[in-house]
């Protein structure tokens, strides 16, 4: 085979989950002329080393793209949509106090409505 | 079977050919494949051919340290991969045929993993514990290789002009050679007997064809001859093989028995 045409080469989209129970995360991209080879290549780039569970290929092209500032980084100020200013801290230690326990909990037995301690 | 010692003289000596074969073919594709590495059509592709290149050598580590068990003669699978002369290995004609262009390597390729899938099922309930268990593994890797090179030979041989010109080409010269894989290994029956091997290389040789005639037939390309010559199947090899020898041996002998 001589040549691939740039043009019948378009980028891919990879997500990959490290192990079981992990969320989907971007790896990166690979460039291939189809599905098929896209697979092919997204397990070669990133799941040769044993470093993936499970893997999304996903065409670029296929993928709607929000990146208007106006839509997402508004210049007036929001900071009032902000749960900000309400500091936790205190309030937590004494929970935690009540309930007999003296360091969080591991993260794995939070709930998913975790109390945050940053102000 | 657990052990090598509890195996029939005659037995183990068979073992120990069909081991040499497997490790003499996974070896000698490796290296071959491994040309591509920085070369190859397109980037991915050229991590991809990398890879499967890296795990037929892994392949071919694992069945050298099998057969220096087997062997027991005091030589490490180092020393059965390097230290021996080219008229020493014993891997297929097939694997004679040098890298190429992307086409012949494609073909040689699908060739060889095809036969060697078949192979590799027939040994996958071997009463010999230790090359069933390594099957065991080799078959979820060559798996993904069938997987890869099927892609690619379907779209060579089915594109029109140039790709397809190419393979009918590569399979012109190598046709003749591809069922040197499963050639009939002259101690096999010994192999049948103690159940290491659930059939002769003959029969294997008939459902390897067998399994190829589906997308040969749908793909339109003309039969795969006999093989031509089977007496030399694994001996006899080519110049183009002497050449990747002298490569592959060449770090090994600048200091024989350096450690890294």
């Amino acid at each position: 085979m001589s040549r691939i045409s740039e043009r019948t080469l378009e980028p891919w989209e990879v997500f990959r989950r490290e192990k079981e129970g992990d969320p989907m995360r971007h790896g990166g991209s690979v460039m291939a002329p189809d599905a098929v080879l896209a697979v092919h290549y997204a397990r070669e780039l990133y799941g040769r080393r044993q470093e993936s569970a499970a893997l999304w290929v996903v065409r670029r092209a296929d993928i709607h793209d929000l990146s208007d500032p106006d839509l997402l980084q508004p210049p007036l100020d929001r900071s009032f949509k902000k749960p900000g200013g309400y500091v936790m801290r205190d309030k937590l230690a004494a929970a935690r106090e009540r309930s007999g326990a003296d360091t969080p909990r591991p993260k794995s037995a939070r709930g998913p409505r975790a109390a945050t301690d940053t102000p | 079977m657990t052990a090598a010692a509890d195996l029939l003289p005659a037995t183990r000596n068979a073992l120990s050919l069909l081991l040499l074969s497997m490790a003499d073919d996974e070896f000698v594709i490796g290296f071959s494949d491994s040309e591509w590495t920085g070369i190859a059509p397109l980037l991915e592709e050229d991590v991809a051919m990398s890879s499967l290149a890296q795990d037929e050598i892994g392949h071919a580590q694992a069945l050298y340290r099998l057969l220096a068990e087997v062997v027991d003669d005091g030589c490490d699978a180092d020393a059965w991969a390097y230290d021996r002369p080219p008229d020493g290995y014993y891997h297929a004609r097939l694997l004679d045929h040098p890298r190429g262009d992307w086409a012949d390597t494609i073909v040689r390729r699908y060739l060889y993993d095809t036969a060697d899938a078949v192979r590799l099922e027939a040994l996958a309930g071997s009463t010999f514990e230790p090359l069933r268990d390594l099957v065991g593994k080799l078959r979820r890797e060559e798996r993904y290789h069938v997987m890869h090179v099927t892609t690619w030979f379907e779209r060579l041989a089915s594109a029109t002009g140039e790709p397809r010109r190419r393979v009918l080409d590569a399979l012109e010269r190598m046709g003749p050679d591809a069922g040197t894989v499963l050639t009939p290994l002259p101690t096999e029956l010994a192999l049948d007997m103690a159940g290491i091997l659930d059939a002769p290389m003959s029969e294997l040789e008939a459902r390897w064809r067998a399994s190829l005639a589906p997308a040969f037939g749908a793909l339109d390309l003309p039969v795969l001859p006999p093989t031509h010559d089977p007496g030399t199947s694994r001996t006899a090899h080519s110049d183009a093989f002497r050449r990747l020898h002298a490569e592959f041996t060449s770090v090994r002998w600048i200091d024989p028995g350096a450690i890294w």
